[in-house]
């Protein structure tokens, strides 16, 4: 029975009520950090983290005892706790409690500061027969005393709210009967399926009628046994066929007993059962764009239907186990009742846990008796009050706070570099990427002639790209944009004909290639490779695990030798008036190209001055056997690599016709500046220059020493992060150091090619001249800016559009699946299991993970983005109001805020809706000749120093 | 020289293969205890220290191997047979601990300690900073050590310790990450599969003591390796061969007992690669080789082999051509070929089975440990075509379209082997649990008249 209009409209709104909620995350081979937690940004940070909590099961903060071990080592402090309980509690902090003897300040502070145990009343009971806990009479009269006090009055009853999903009420009833374990396979294999991009060597069948109908029809048909509890699976799927999403449903709702009334939060919850598939069937119904194959009519609703199906049967099955086969509605008013409410401690448990209280703020037993029947209630409803979880909050706003103090510190007490007099040699503009900012440094402690600039590393080129060697144009811009231009990779026409030959050779090579595994899929072929290729494939295995580099520089070799390097170019320039087939125009008009030259330079500040050369360099990662590759891309890129933006953008700006309708403008870029594009290998730490041969004769002396301080900052880059890699010895020279990235980029057995972004925490936007010689531990995005060529703000708004919700959400990424890795991250991935080509499972069939891998994010500190902006705070407020993805992430705290302007020091932190002005903890900036003096044989964290190199003097 | 002239000397010979047989086995046992007990002293080895120590091992294997093979081929792998000792004897019984050196064990134990040695180097970067690392590398070395004893074995008993060590660490390691249900779920249904299984190899070994005294093969069989005859009468050969055909259908993954092997990808993924894609799942059809005279003497075994293994083979390949998941498409894939290896050896073949074994392993295990670049390799592919590789096509296509869904479904839920075996096999297993519990309650109710209500209704203490 089709069921009414509203009744529809509701359940559509309940679904996508919740899968706002659903992870965010498309297929994994373009992978971009984004908040987990985007569907909860428009609430408070410390609020949001707490509901997710409840919603997933997931962990809002790190574990108490890790903050313990943070507070005994010194990374928080006493002075940061008390700040984030004074911050708390304000005023109410002189509340006094226990006929005054104690304030609630002086109660949580102790809490925070000594760990209490709250057990329950056997584990108690056990304690005090085995243990002999009680070390003086005092003690046991204390002890005496609080089992008296608890007996005076009752304990304040928590209120559990039964669930209305019937799943989760069989399983609080009859832990045992856990229906999800039975539905689940068979759903997982059914959505695996449905979404296979190319595993599977047979697709299922009808996929076009979508996951519900698709899946009837193959269930309908009675072929073989079920499981037991799934023996009327044929008729309820025949039933389905043909039938709306949403009917079904309505249907299956009431069918499995729950009221209308609960209806919505059925839905909510269901769907979010299996978050990882739901989500992912919600992306490719979103955005089938993203799809990477062949696109799947994938729709929520259906995934909703054909779940409830399955939940449905095994509902009726567990029914029987109860004694209610056939009375769903019965059932599930009967579980309701049968629920067991949340009980409170027991009289012991609660004895144990005021006493402890009693021994932490000084109540001795008479005080105690003292106390009457409202005081103690009130005592321990502030102990109640102040859960685990709200000492965890208040810990990580501690561990957050002393991670600022350090970053503020240093940023007040830093000097800026002198304005340099001279013509700077090279000035390089790389992606505001943390990883970039090491290198950055290194180059510029090469001396003051070489200058460095960030920006969001799509260089503001948003294109799809083709090189020579893609079968398609991919999109190279961030992941909110869709280009309008297609840029193509040509070879020159020497070298046209070389090119066709190595294409028919790799093609030859592909299908041969392709044969082979689908050859792997027949018997008889699959016989016939085992015998043969058995003993040729012994050659690779021992090479690639035993020789990772060798091997990898061998067969890099030996392909371009049998296919013949090829030179190419990028054709930038708009060549045809008609827009392609898929809408796009190829090729930018000349004003179009003089725009985006003027965005980047104007944004990052570089309207004079200009060098004689200016590199601009994109970056990206090369690893394997590594599914999560493309999350060490860049962001900006949409999880692309930006070389082609880098070289697109330095063609553009060489374009004399670009130059002269900048001058026009009013940005004249000196004739004898030249451009050149790049990209920065951040796993093997590779560099490589395009269109070296457009560079004059005149420039080549300069790119030279250019390319030579490159190689020198790329090695000690290298040893900077080899610190980081526990399997690396501290005392890595450079160049060890550089060989040792280049194999781990090259090997199988390495599931830490690279870091990736851990331990981002903070983002700097500004003027590089103020932060230049500040070491900043590959923890900071780095953003040009000048605020003295933005007097109203519009280069700060548009800047921070660009940047900010990328910084954001790679940090939230970051630190989300740091504390909870397992329900925010994916876990650890040794068995991981590329599934359809579109994500990863744990092992054989669980939920789609999602989120970022243990190895990823094991030394991330997961601390909240610390963006500092070098402006006028009325300037900053003005633009961020400017930027609603931006206003909402600073209102709601997201991200932490601070302005940094005015001479020496001049920080301001954001605080309840204003900026405050900032008083440094301690002025101490040590100074070390090179950032090496400061890293060599740490491994973990470093503060901030002053690097006397990169300041073009002194010590060097 | 002194090898040399050992190897001119047949009495010297024998006791250079006893000391590298013994070394064979002794490496990766010391290497076990090695890393094995301090831990257990509360202090832990470094990573580095336990994967070089157990690569150590390996490595003293592996060489000890090579220089065997080296004795024996100069002597056209005559076989040599070490007698260590026995365990216990009456009448004419006698449990020994016998091993053997000969053209089937000296070749199988050099690729077999290579690999291990190959996976060892791999797994001491791959599982760099894992919880359980140590725990790994001993359980590799219970593998080593158990696969050394299996391949040497001289003697049903010493090859039923070697058998009982492979499963059992091949169970741990599919439990290996233990805090997730799902991998404890498939180790525990590995483990009864094996369970199940190993009571054909305990009965074979049974029945050869009865037959003819022993359990050593040099009194079950006569002659070289692959040109031995069979000393058994027909009788007890064929039900021998049985026996050891039901022993190896379990580890082997073969109808009806497939369905632990895609489960069983639950470890990490060295451990999958050196076990379910070359050695583990190789085990059954060393076994079978290593008694091949017995298939000689009883044809009805060598006709269920064939027809087993190709029924696996059929199966496992309609099946593994659905699977989307890159690890069950693999399993599936070492399930079709050794499955066709069954059908060699039930055709009587010695050499290609044995080819066969060692070439697949190693296609197998690489296929494996570079699974996880299958999105890099697709997008490899798809650039060099210039396209997306097209869908293969089948005779099934032809089919009308009834049939085809019948045949995606059978494939999808796996040839139904999983709802056979809840329906059959667990179902009825938990309703008799169920009614020995009741009758269990019942009696101690009506013993100790108490009115048992259960324990979630129990009254809190006071």
């Amino acid at each position: 029975m089709p069921a009414s209009e509203s009744t529809r409209d509701a359940v559509a709104q309940a679904i996508a009520d919740t899968a706002r909620f659903l992870p965010t995350q498309g297929p994994i081979d373009v992978f971009v950090a984004q908040n987990i937690l985007q569907g909860f940004e428009d609430r408070p940070y410390e609020a949001a983290v707490v509901e997710a909590a409840g919603l997933f099961g997931t962990e809002p903060f790190m574990p108490e005892s890790v903050y313990r071990e943070e507070l005994a080592r010194g990374r928080i402090r006493a002075a940061d706790i008390e700040a984030a309980v004074d911050a708390e509690l304000g005023d109410t902090g002189g509340t006094r409690l226990a006929a005054g003897r104690v304030t609630l300040h002086a109660l949580r502070l102790a809490l925070l500061k000594h760990p209490v145990h709250q057990e329950d009343d056997d584990a108690v009971r056990w304690t005090l027969t085995e243990r002999e806990p009680f070390a003086t009479a005092d003690a046991q009269d204390l002890w005496h005393a609080c089992m008296e006090a608890v007996s005076l009055f009752r304990p304040a009853v928590l209120d559990g709210r039964p669930p209305a999903r019937p799943r989760d009420l069989i399983v609080a009833v009859a832990p045992a009967l856990d229906t999800d374990a039975l539905v689940h396979p068979r759903l997982i294999r059914l959505c695996a399926a449905f979404l296979d991009q190319g595993v599977a060597a047979r697709q299922m069948p009808g996929r076009d009628l979508g996951l519900l109908q698709a899946s009837a029809r193959l269930l309908a048909w009675p072929f073989g046994p079920v499981e037991p509890w799934a023996t009327r699976l044929s008729g309820a799927m025949k039933a389905v066929r043909g039938r709306d999403s949403l009917d079904v449903i309505v249907d299956e709702i009431h069918a499995i007993g729950v009221p209308p009334s609960h209806r919505d939060e059925v839905v909510g919850r269901t769907l979010l059962a299996l978050r990882g598939w739901a989500g992912m069937i919600h992306q490719l119904e979103q955005r089938p764009d993203r799809t990477p194959v062949r696109r799947v009519p994938a729709r929520l609703a259906d995934f909703l239907a054909l779940r409830l199906v399955l939940d449905r049967l095994a509902a009726e099955w567990a029914a029987a186990a109860f004694g209610r086969a056939g009375d769903m509605a019965g059932l599930w008013t009967d579980l309701r009742d049968r629920h067991p409410p949340q009980r409170g401690p027991g009289s012991v448990a609660r004895a144990f846990l005021l006493c402890q209280v009693a021994q932490l703020v000084g109540l001795t037993a008479a005080d105690i008796r003292g106390l009457d029947a409202p005081d103690l209630a009130e005592l321990e409803r502030a102990v109640q009050q102040f859960d685990a979880v709200a000492r965890r909050r208040l810990f990580h706003l501690a561990y957050e706070r002393r991670h600022r103090i350090v970053t503020l510190d240093a940023l007040a007490a830093h000097e800026a570099a002198p304005p340099p007099a001279d013509r700077p040699a090279a000035q390089a503009v790389f992606c505001m990427d943390d990883r970039c900012e090491s290198f950055r440094r290194h180059l510029e402690e090469r001396g003051p002639e070489w200058e460095t600039f960030g920006a969001a590393g799509f260089f503001f080129v948003p294109m799809y790209y083709r090189g020579i060697d893609d079968w398609h144009a991919t999109p190279l811009c961030p992941i909110v944009m869709r280009p309008q231009h297609t840029v193509f990779e040509v070879p020159v026409e020497e070298a046209a004909g070389r090119h066709r030959l190595r294409q028919a050779v790799r093609r030859t090579l592909g299908r041969l290639q392709g044969g082979v595994s689908s050859a792997h899929r027949t018997l008889l072929g699959g016989s016939l490779l085992a015998a043969v290729g058995g003993a040729i494939a012994a050659v690779p295995l021992v090479a690639r695990v035993v020789f990772p580099r060798s091997t990898d520089r061998m067969a890099r070799t030996t392909t371009e030798l049998g296919r013949g390097r090829v030179a190419t170019r990028l054709l930038v320039d708009r060549q045809e008036d008609r827009p392609l087939a898929d809408g796009t125009f190829a090729g930018f008009t000349v004003g179009e190209q003089a725009a985006i030259v003027r965005r980047l330079l104007e944004d990052i500040g570089l309207t004079r001055r200009f060098a004689p050369l200016v590199a601009v360099l994109g970056h990206g990662s090369t690893s394997l056997n590594n599914p999560h590759e493309s999350a060490y891309d860049c962001g900006a890129c949409g999880g692309g690599r930006g070389g082609a933006n880098a070289r697109a953008f330095a063609l553009m700006a060489n374009d004399p016709r670009v130059r002269r309708r900048l001058a026009a403008a009013g940005l004249a870029i000196p004739a004898d500046t030249v451009f050149i594009g790049g990209m920065l290998d951040t796993c093997s730490n590779a560099l490589v220059f395009y269109d070296r041969d457009h560079v004059p004769p005149t420039h080549r002396d300069e790119l030279a020493a250019f390319t030579v301080a490159c190689d020198i900052a790329r090695a000690a880059d290298a040893q900077e992060r080899c610190r980081r890699f526990a399997s690396v010895p501290l005392n890595v020279s450079t160049d060890e150091a550089l060989r040792c990235v280049e194999a781990r980029a090259a090997d199988l057995a390495q599931v830490r090619p690279e870091l990736g972004h851990a331990t981002n925490a903070v983002c700097l936007i500004g003027r590089r001249q103020r932060s230049r010689g500040l070491f900043l531990d590959r923890r900071a995005f780095l953003v040009s800016y000048d605020p003295e060529a933005d007097a109203d703000g519009a280069i700060l708004a548009r800047t921070l559009a660009a940047v900010g919700p990328v910084a954001a959400g790679i940090n939230l990424a970051y630190t989300l699946s740091r504390i909870d890795p397992i329900g925010y991250g994916c876990g650890t991935k040794l068995p991981h299991n590329i599934t359809g080509l579109i994500g990863v499972m744990d092992g054989h069939a669980s939920d789609l993970r999602t989120g970022l891998p243990w190895q990823t994010v094991e030394i991330h500190e997961p601390v909240r983005l610390l963006v500092v902006i070098d402006a006028p705070p009325d300037r900053i407020t003005t633009a961020i109001a400017r930027v609603p993805a931006v206003e909402r992430l600073v209102a709601n705290r997201w991200v932490h805020l601070a302005a940094w302007h005015g001479s020496r020091g001049g920080l301001a932190s954001f605080a309840g809706g204003q900026f405050v002005a900032y008083v440094p903890e301690s002025d101490r900036l040590p100074t070390v000749p090179r950032s090496v003096d400061w890293f060599a044989g740490h491994r973990g964290h470093l503060p901030p120093v002053r690097t006397a190199a990169a300041l073009g003097g002194g010590l060097r | 020289m002194s090898l040399l002239a050992a190897v001119l000397e047949p009495e010297r010979t024998h006791d250079l293969v006893a000391a590298l047989v013994v070394a064979q086995l002794a490496a990766p046992a010391l290497a076990l205890l090695g890393i094995g007990i301090p831990p257990l002293l509360g202090r832990p080895l470094s990573e580095r220290t336990t994967s070089r120590l157990v690569g150590t091992g390996f490595a003293t294997a592996f060489l000890a191997a090579l220089v065997m093979f080296g004795v024996l081929a100069g002597r056209g792998f005559a076989p040599e047979t070490v007698h260590l000792g026995t365990w216990f004897s009456f009448d004419r019984h006698a449990a020994t601990i016998d091993l053997v050196a000969d053209g089937l064990s000296v070749p199988y134990v050099c690729f077999s300690t290579g690999l291990c040695l190959l996976v060892n180097a791999f797994a001491g970067r791959y599982l760099h900073r894992e919880p359980g690392f140590t725990r790994f590398f001993v359980l590799l070395a219970v593998f080593g050590t158990g696969m050394n004893l299996m391949v040497l074995a001289g003697s049903f008993d010493v090859l039923f310790a070697g058998w009982e060590l492979i499963g059992i660490s091949s169970t741990l390691l599919i439990g290996f990450f233990h805090e997730r249900p799902n991998a404890v779920r498939a180790a525990i249904r590995a483990f009864v599969t094996y369970r199940i299984c190993d009571v054909g190899l305990l009965a074979a070994s049974v029945v050869a003591h009865t037959a003819v005294g022993s359990g050593d093969f040099d009194r079950l069989f006569h002659g070289g390796w692959p040109d031995a005859t069979c000393l058994v009468p027909a009788a007890p050969a064929t039900l021998l061969a049985l026996l050891l055909i039901f022993a190896t259908l379990g580890k082997t993954a073969q109808v009806p007992f497939t369905g632990w092997l895609p489960l069983a990808m639950e470890g990490p993924t060295p451990s999958s690669a050196i076990f379910y894609g070359a050695l583990s799942i190789h085990a059954g059809a060393y076994v079978l080789l290593r008694c091949e005279p017995l298939l000689q003497a009883a044809p009805l075994a060598g006709w269920l082999l064939v027809t087993i293994g190709s029924v696996t083979a059929a199966h496992a390949n309609a099946v593994g051509r659905v699977q989307t998941d890159l690890k069950s498409m693999l399993a599936y894939g070492s399930m079709a070929q050794a499955g066709l290896i069954f059908v060699e050896i039930g055709l009587g073949w010695r050499v290609v089975p044995l080819v066969h074994v060692v070439s697949h392993a190693i296609l197998r295990s690489l296929q494996i440990l570079r699974s996880p670049s299958a999105l890099h390799d697709r997008h490899t592919l798809v650039a060099a075509l210039g396209g997306q590789p097209g869908a293969g096509r089948s005779w099934t296509d032809r089919l009308p379209q009834a049939w085809r869904l019948a045949i995606y479904r059978l494939a999808l839920d796996r040839g139904y082997e999983e709802m056979a075996v809840a329906r059959l096999v667990v179902e009825p297993f938990r309703r008799l649990v169920d009614r020995l519990d009741a009758w269990e309650r019942a009696g101690a109710d009506w013993l100790g008249d108490l009115r048992l209500r259960g324990p979630r209704d129990r009254e809190p203490l006071p």
